[in-house]
């Protein structure tokens, strides 16, 4: 079995700062790492692989700054990276991306399953996958806790707001995971070591036979500002029972006990 | 994957050391492993915050101009503290450029350092913790992380001053409470130009400032607050052993120490952003674990590389140093085929020939030195008396300045008892 398992290089939501007055997103010290349910979909695909067997490829499109991401992916397990590189992912929106990992994955060529996150951990737009599939013309699974492959047959279970279903798909397809489906691994020294010896392919827009012009992102950010917690800042005084008192009472007032 | 793989050197640890050490041995052509527990380099260490940059210089010459180093430190202060005073000595020299010293963060700055070895050919391998050495026959072949086990022909152990390796190869014990000091530092946001203006300085230069007295009140250590681009450092050092009978925390005298009226208004306004603590050793040549072994050397903190002269702490240019002194201690001995502790053993020499061991021989007697409480209980405050003496002017019949500071001094331990200090400060540092 052949699996492509997407992934997106993201600044690490640890290292944001929000400036005080202008709750503007201070990224100069973020550090970047693999987004968090990318490696639920990394880890899948490797797991997939050890169960029967193939090889996973790990894709990827980003700016330069995306190449330290590779040691990385590749020491989770996968056998070979692909990395679009064009600075025009700084500005990308889902649709553009969706356009830019078709096109990897058509030079890539021969698949049975293509595996993404459900959404990424810095926009979350869950549409990446879904677009995909769509461009790609196959099915698309999505919400996905669980997988199973037998005989070209995809089972999964997906988890949904009310309960669980079980659906049923013939590869190629695409998948969208969860992060509770699996526990991404730690890379060891071994796997770490392995993974700069693996091939690395870096792909350009121009060499997917994409055009600059179709890839003009159609949803522009504005802004994006932290959000402020507001905190009433009410303070009791006064001996135990009564400040418990005062507390449940205002708890009351505001409907929370 | 085969288990054949075997590399010429595996360095421990992506501190200073470490790095240097896989830098040079890169360098030379050999086939390195940088191993590193943090997933970043640099992302669990803290130091005070100022690299004296001779040493990297000697290695990277100009390292500064492509370093991420924070500012060029052209102000140098020492304060004695007591409760509400401060008496400070202030030092502008156009000289401290001759030798430059640098503000760091080692976030940034560990992870340049260990991105050059990369560079130079080193293979780095980081979020990965080394359990153990691997021995045969008490010769270290390598190391194992967790199921791993990878050979080499010599270990450098970068570790630090917990260093597991040396523990677990009975080449050191624990640490003993004497034998370290306990570091807790704050980096408190501000903007650039507040920064410029409290400390009047301009774009890339820097203020270094330490504290002795009141700060650790009294017990044997001292204060430091560095300036960066757009932090400050700002935090205590102070002998473990001071703790074990003290009622104070070193957490809450961080807290005081901030509150002081000299500190308050220069992190006014500021943003605590990363509190962090950290053992810097302290022993100097008395805790220095035998530093060659069959496959194995030992560096930086790990090899107690540390001077404490109370009113500094240098660590990380003896750790630069001792790291380029393994690696061409490493390429002899590939050179010549043997890598037993007599192969090695040019790394012991030329830690003897450099700055390295010979300031920890002139500052060995620093450590017995501070333990004497005056100097970081009474003299700070005879300080203050006499200055303030000096310069108050109240009213009250003037006493010459002769006879109103030799009533300080003896209302703070007496004359003899100063000069002996003094004396004995003199031949410690
Ligand atoms: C509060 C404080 C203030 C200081 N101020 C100054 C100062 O102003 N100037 C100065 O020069 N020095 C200062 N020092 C000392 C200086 O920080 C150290 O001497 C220096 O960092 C030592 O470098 P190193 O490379 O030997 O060790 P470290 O910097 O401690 O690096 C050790 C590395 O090894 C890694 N490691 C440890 N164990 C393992 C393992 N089992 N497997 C894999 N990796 C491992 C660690 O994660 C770390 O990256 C200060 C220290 C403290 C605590």
């Amino acid at each position: 079995m052949k699996i492509i398992a997407c992934y997106k290089w993201v600044l690490d939501e640890a290292d944001l700062k929000v400036e005080a007055q202008s709750r503007r997103l201070l990224t100069g010290r973020a550090k970047s790492k693999i987004s968090e349910y990318d490696r639920n979909a990394l880890e899948c695909g490797v797991q997939l692989i050890d169960e029967s067997g193939g090889e996973v490829i790990a894709l990827t499109a980003g700016t330069g700054g995306a190449k330290s991401s590779l040691k990385d992916a590749l020491s989770r397990g996968p056998a070979e990276a692909v990395f679009v590189k064009d600075e025009i992912m700084a500005q990308s929106d889902p649709a553009v991306t969706a356009k830019v990992l078709a096109a990897a994955v058509r030079h890539i060529g021969e698949y049975d399953l293509i595996l993404c996150g459900e959404g990424s951990s810095d926009e979350y737009s869950e549409q990446v996958g879904i677009r995909l599939a769509q461009l790609l013309g196959i099915p698309v699974v999505s919400f996905v806790n669980k997988v199973q492959v037998a005989d070209g047959v995809l089972r999964a279970e997906r988890k949904l707001d009310g309960g669980i279903e079980v659906v049923q798909v013939q590869l190629p397809a695409v998948v969208t995971v969860l992060p509770d489906m699996n526990t991404p691994r730690i890379p060891s020294l071994k796997q770490i070591l392995a993974a700069a010896k693996k091939p690395v392919k870096e792909l350009n827009l121009a060499g997917l036979g994409l055009d600059q012009a179709q890839l003009t992102a159609k949803v522009r950010r504005q802004t994006v500002l932290g959000t402020v917690m507001e905190r009433k800042g009410i303070r009791f005084r006064g001996e135990a029972r009564e400040v418990v008192q005062q507390v449940l009472t205002v708890l009351n007032k505001e409907g929370l006990c | 994957m085969s288990t054949e793989e075997r590399f010429d050197a595996i360095v421990v640890g992506a501190g200073p050391a470490g790095s240097v050490a896989a830098y040079c041995l890169a360098k030379a052509g050999l086939e390195v492993l940088l191993v590193e527990r943090g997933n970043a380099p640099g992302s669990k260490n803290m130091t005070g915050g100022r690299l004296y940059g001779h040493s990297l210089e000697k290695v990277i010459p100009g390292f500064w101009e492509e370093a991420p180093v924070e500012r060029r430190i052209v102000n140098e202060t020492i304060t004695f503290l007591t409760g509400e005073s401060a008496v400070s000595l202030d030092v502008k020299s156009k000289q401290f450029a001759q030798a430059p010293s640098f503000t760091v963060l080692r976030s940034e700055f560990d992870s340049w350092l260990a991105g050059k070895a990369e560079e130079a050919g080193a293979m780095l391998a980081c979020g990965v913790r080394v359990d153990e050495l691997l021995r045969q026959e008490g010769k270290v072949m390598g190391i194992r992380s967790d199921e791993d086990e990878m050979l080499a022909d010599v270990v450098i152990a970068a570790d630090g001053v917990n260093s597991i390796l040396a523990q677990k190869a009975d080449i050191r014990g624990e640490l003993p409470a004497k034998h370290v000091a306990t570091g807790v530092k704050e980096v408190i946001e501000l903007p650039r130009q507040v920064i410029e203006d409290r400390f009047h300085l301009t774009e890339q230069t820097g203020a270094a400032q330490l504290f002795v007295g009141e700060c650790t009140r009294g017990m044997q250590g001292g204060g430091f607050l560095y300036t960066n681009h757009e932090s400050i450092s700002l935090g205590l050092v102070i002998t473990a052993e001071e703790f074990a009978d003290a009622e104070e925390r070193i957490v809450d005298l961080v807290e005081e120490f901030k509150m002081h009226p000299l500190i308050q208004p220069l992190i006014e306004g500021g943003q605590v952003v990363e509190y962090s603590a950290h053992l810097v050793p302290e022993g100097g040549l008395n805790m220095m674990p035998s530093l060659c072994h069959d496959g194995l050397l030992i560096v930086g903190d790990a090899a107690g590389l540390v001077l404490n002269t109370g009113y500094m702490v240098r660590g990380m240019d003896l750790a630069i140093a001792s790291g380029e002194a393994a690696a061409n201690a490493v390429i002899a001995a590939k050179a010549g085929g043997d890598f037993s502790k007599q192969g090695l053993s040019s790394y012991q020499t030329a830690l003897e020939n450099s700055f390295v061991l010979q300031d920890m021989k002139t500052y060995a007697k620093a450590p017995k030195f501070m333990e004497n409480h005056r100097i970081f209980g009474n003299y700070p405050g005879l300080m203050e008396e006499m200055m303030v003496s000096l310069f108050s002017v109240n009213g009250n019949s003037a006493q010459p300045v002769r006879k109103s500071m030799l009533t300080s001094i003896k209302r703070h331990g007496g004359f003899m008892q100063l000069a002996k200090d003094a004396w004995k400060g003199m031949r410690a540092v």
